[in-house]
């Protein structure tokens, strides 16, 4: 077609559809002049007027004939009878408003549940990678067994081993997770940046949208520090300032220069506000990180050459690691299984957030099978009182197809209606989500009802309304006549539609068990969480990190005493605050896990072959800490103040480290040591310690986290990497905030202050992802339960009216009332019955998907395999009951005259 | 009521453009004229010539617009478009290979 034709054909169209009165008035004054033109003709050939008139009419062959004829030419016929089906529908569905309402609030409910919960799947495991290629994109992951073992990072000379050991990388690119200090405007402050080469951008594909972003040229020293900003840390720390690039920031003790903005992308693996290239890091271009096999603190992103595959990737990153597994056995630990492997970049980012995620999609899914279930059952039933008009409209010339359509359109106003409430649902929901969603994945951010989540919401919505339509029996053509005859005695409607709703019922008490025993399991794991002992003997504690600067202390170790006075004054000012009862310092702050692992060895044990090296978190502790902490000593002693640098070297260890070390005999007196390779690369000795105390196991990794070995060791006794303070106080110890921060502020004004919780608050943290968790199936199962619950009434109250006539019956023949009753109830409870039993079913194999999202309580929970089936047995009983209630009281004298 | 077929399937189309590409008309006056030129052979129903004149205009190959007629009445004349002229060509040539084909059947020798 030529656009001039096309040009032309549009506005035709358009003003048929918009200016359809102009064209229909048009037309009848062609067809007028075309019949004046033909009289007059007719007049002239000697006619009558009137004759000639007819004849001229006669001779058009019918005008209103011509003029359908006509209009079929526009081809926009399908659009006015759709209009004006749905017109009809909007009309007949504003006589039952009820009906309508229930219907349109369960839809509602239920896509929007969908429809939020989808917004969350979308952004956070389906939407393409913002990167260039991104399905290109891999990440490799060092593992071995045990806690903390889940990433172990490579070292710098592994990195270098890969890349000469693979072709089917482009490109390899380097990241290491730091902190650094920036003096801004308001004091210092520490931010989380991520160290990268210079190839990091130009392998994950990511383009700035202000200035520049690194290249090879930035690599290795004596390059001057620069950095560029990620989009978010430059909009919530500069303001999205314009003006940006070229600015210098005073970082660590170097000036730096800001050369660019990224494009917004996700953060990986964690929240930075900056990436810098290495020379910023002394230790990061030091021997010990460039030459330190074991000296793991880089996670590898590689991209994939256009015709390589993630198998390829991975059997060349297996042989790798095997060959260097042989090459130096000291810096594997083949006990532990130390393996490698190249994971799709896209999958990693949504690991996390998978397994809960998808959890919440079926449970949505299962509510909007239950509410669909509801409205197809009001539909039936409205359908069966429906018959009567259908079977006129049949009977008056109106074909299938013409039926179909008009309850399509009337089905597709409910659902639209439901699908636009339920979008509104989920706009409401998803900032809620996005806090949710946070917790598992750095792509929370790119969580929103784009268009394809708001399509998602009208594709369900017309595919309900597909369903719907063809669930509903049209009248048989031949059976008019006597369906009319019979006219309102059949109110019951076919056997088949009844099978149907009952199928329909049973179908949502086992899909209610399902959910509602997914959401017993998870409120218990959620109880069963927070009853977790933390290990600590109170909550009245706050912990305060104060950063201060390792790289100064490698510089100038003398200045140790300095960062340690500073410590204590600190200490001492906090601890003359009104309310304080004990203050100490040690690091990490208990309940805080650390990334400070180390192998450890014992004096008396030697590891059997193919053993896992045990590891130990390295903690520092001075005499209070224990008590400040409320960490209760179980053998030996605690640290006391002639534990001072110089004097014998000892250890406490928890009982993780203990039953790990000295299984079955007693700890105090045995001396262990830090060991390893990586042991070279640290300023702490490897001489022998002697364990003087052991300390209760703390929740460090997590309330839901096996307890992890650590070994203190006095804090006066070591180098000072870190420090954090411990304050217990006699009650509300948060009120302690804003003191404590003066007091460090004023003490130590270069130092960044961090993670000021109080340990109330470490908890919550632990707990409120699954009470997050547990509160959404919940509701999704309530919801179930109540809309259930509905549509069993209802199916039953359906099934009541339309046996009025022969309840009445049965009740003049001298059935009584609780006979009627038990009639009823045993209907209903039939459904019940085959519901839970499969509901049960379905529970108990739904149960082993969710697993690993359960703590304490076992997938196969005797209880809740029990209670919830009983709770449902019970609410689905009431529900029944109502209905016998009714039937029971039916008058037979008026039941029997009514109909 | 079934369409009348009183033409060959698709020769209408033909005929009306022709006409209009003699001269912009009104449907009045090119039902009279069809009938003028054929001597009355083709006998076009007036009702048939509507539907066939606005399908050719929302094809494009037809343009319409409101003008006065000799007797000073409003009335709806066609002109033929760009496209409109192209399609009659095509349907022209069309005709004339049908055409040509009956004819050689028609007149076949019998023997």
């Amino acid at each position: 077609m030529t656009i001039e034709r096309f040009l032309r054909i549009i506005p035709l169209r358009l003003r048929s559809v918009f200016h359809r009165s102009d064209v229909e008035r048009e037309l009848d004054e062609e067809l007028e002049y075309h019949i004046e033109q033909q009289t007059a003709q007719n007049i002239r050939a000697g006619m009558t007027p009137q004759v000639a008139r007819t004849a001229a009419l006669r001779a058009i062959g019918g005008i209103e004939f011509r003029k359908e004829q006509v209009r079929d030419t526009r081809g926009t016929r399908w659009l006015e009878e759709a209009a004006r089906d749905l017109r009809f529908a909007v009309r007949s569905l504003r006589h039952s408003p009820a009906f309508t309402a229930v219907v349109v609030l369960t839809l509602a409910l239920g896509i929007g549940a969908n429809t939020a919960i989808f917004s969350v799947v979308r952004g956070v495991l389906l939407k393409p990678l913002p990167h260039r290629d991104g399905d290109r994109l891999v990440y490799l992951r060092h593992s071995m067994d045990g806690p903390g073992g889940a990433n172990l990072n490579f070292s710098v000379p592994e990195v270098r081993d890969l890349r000469d050991g693979t072709t089917s990388f482009a490109g390899m690119a380097e990241y290491s997770s730091w902190g650094v200090t920036l003096q801004g405007s308001e004091g210092a402050e520490s931010i989380a940046v991520g160290l990268v080469t210079g190839n990091y951008f130009d392998v994950m594909g990511l383009a700035p949208v202000l200035g520049r972003v690194t290249g090879p040229a930035d690599d290795g020293p004596g390059v001057p520090p620069v950095m560029v900003l990620t989009y978010d840390g430059w909009i919530t720390r500069f303001g999205g300032d314009p003006d940006i690039v070229g600015r210098q920031l005073q970082v660590e003790d170097a000036s730096v220069t800001v050369i660019g903005v990224l494009q917004p992308a996700p953060f990986f693996p964690t929240r930075v506000d900056a990436l810098l290239n290495m020379v910023i890091s002394p230790h990061h271009l030091s021997a010990s990180m460039v030459e330190g096999r074991t000296h793991r603190m880089t996670e590898v992103v590689a991209r994939l050459e256009p015709d390589a595959t993630v198998e390829q990737a991975r059997g060349e990153v297996v042989a790798v690691a095997a060959r260097l597994r042989q090459a130096y056995p000291d810096a594997y630990d083949a006990g532990a299984h130390q393996r490698m492997s190249v994971i799709p970049f896209k999958r990693v980012m949504g690991e996390r957030a998978q397994l809960t995620l998808w959890l919440l999609m079926s449970a949505a899914a299962f509510v909007l099978i239950i509410a669909a279930a509801n409205v197809a059952n009001l539909t039936l039933m409205r359908g069966v009182r429906r018959d009567q008009e259908l079977v006129v409209r049949a009977a008056l010339g109106a074909g299938a197809t013409r039926l179909r359509r008009l309850l399509l359109a009337e089905n597709l106003v409910l659902t639209l209606i439901g699908a636009a409430l339920g979008a509104a649902v989920a706009i409401g929901g998803v900032g809620l989500l996005k806090s949710f969603a946070e917790r598992y994945s750095t792509r929370a951010n790119e969580i929103r009802l784009d268009l394809p989540v708001l399509g998602f919401a009208v594709a369900l919505a017309v595919a309900l309304a597909l369903v719907l339509s063809f669930l509903a029996t049209l009248p048989k053509e031949g059976t008019y006549a006597s369906r009319i005859a019979a006219g309102m005695r059949r109110m019951s409607g076919s056997l088949r539609k009844q099978r149907l709703q009952r199928a329909l019922v049973v179908v949502q008490i086992a899909v209610s068990v399902v959910l509602l025993a997914g959401a017993t399991l998870l409120t218990r794991t959620m109880i069963q969480l927070s009853q977790v002992e933390t290990g600590l003997r109170t909550e009245e504690i706050l912990t305060v990190e104060v950063g201060i600067r390792p790289t100064q202390l490698l510089r100038d170790p003398s200045s140790d005493a300095q960062t340690k006075e500073r410590y204590y004054r600190m200490r001492d000012a906090i601890a003359a605050l009104p309310g304080v009862t004990a203050v100490a310092i040690g690091t990490p702050g208990p309940l805080r896990s650390s990334t400070v692992r180390f192998e450890v060895k014992a004096e008396a044990k030697a590891l059997a072959v193919g053993e896992a090296i045990p590891r130990a978190e390295m903690r520092l502790a001075n005499p209070e800490f224990f008590r400040a902490s409320g960490i209760p000593l179980v053998a030996g002693r605690e640290f006391t103040s002639t534990d001072q640098r110089g004097s014998a070297r000892v250890v406490i260890v928890n009982q993780a480290l203990a039953d790990r070390l000295f299984p079955g005999t007693d700890p105090i007196g045995q001396r262990v040591a830090w060991t390893g390779d990586l042991m070279r690369f640290t300023p702490f000795s490897t001489d022998w310690r002697t364990v003087v105390g052991v300390v209760r196991n703390t929740q460090d990794g997590g309330l839901d986290a096996e307890p992890r070995a650590a070994m203190y060791m006095p804090f006066a006794q070591e180098l000072t990497v870190a420090g954090s303070l411990v304050i217990r106080a006699d009650s509300n110890v948060a009120a302690l905030i804003p003191a404590v921060t003066r007091i460090v502020r004023r003490l130590a004004p270069t130092a960044p202050i961090d993670e000021v919780m109080t340990i109330a608050q470490i908890k919550d943290q632990s707990v409120s992802p699954r009470r997050l968790n547990a509160a959404l199936v919940s509701s999704f199962g309530l919801l179930a339960v109540i809309i259930a619950a509905v549509g069993i009434a209802g199916v039953l109250a359906f099934s009541v009216s339309a046996r009025t006539n022969e309840i009445g019956i049965r009740m003049s023949l001298g059935a009584d009332s609780s006979r009627v009753q038990r009639m009823i109830l045993g209907e209903g409870g039939l459904l019940l019955a085959v519901g839970l039993v499969l509901g049960v079913v379905g529970a108990y194999f739904g149960a082993r998907v969710i697993r690993g999202l359960l703590f304490g309580v076992a997938p196969h929970d005797p209880v809740t395999l029990v209670v919830v089936p009983v709770m449902m047995a019970v609410i689905g009983v009431v529900a029944c009951w109502i209905p016998a209630l009714r039937a029971s009281r039916i008058d037979p004298a008026i039941s029997m005259r009514v109909t | 009521m079934s369409k009348p077929t009183d033409l060959v399937q698709g020769t209408l189309d033909l005929l009306i453009l022709k006409m209009l590409a003699l001269e912009p008309m009104n449907g009045w006056a090119i039902g009279q004229r069809l009938k003028q030129l054929s001597a009355d052979v083709l006998q076009v129903s007036d009702g048939s010539l509507y539907p066939a004149l606005h399908k050719l205009e929302q094809e494009g190959w037809v343009s319409a617009e409101w003008r006065q007629s000799e007797n000073n009445r409003r009335a709806k004349f066609y002109s033929l478009t760009r496209a409109g002229r192209k399609q009659l060509q095509i349907e022209a040539s069309n005709w004339d290979r049908l055409a040509r084909a009956i004819t050689t059947v028609v007149r076949l020798q019998e023997v």
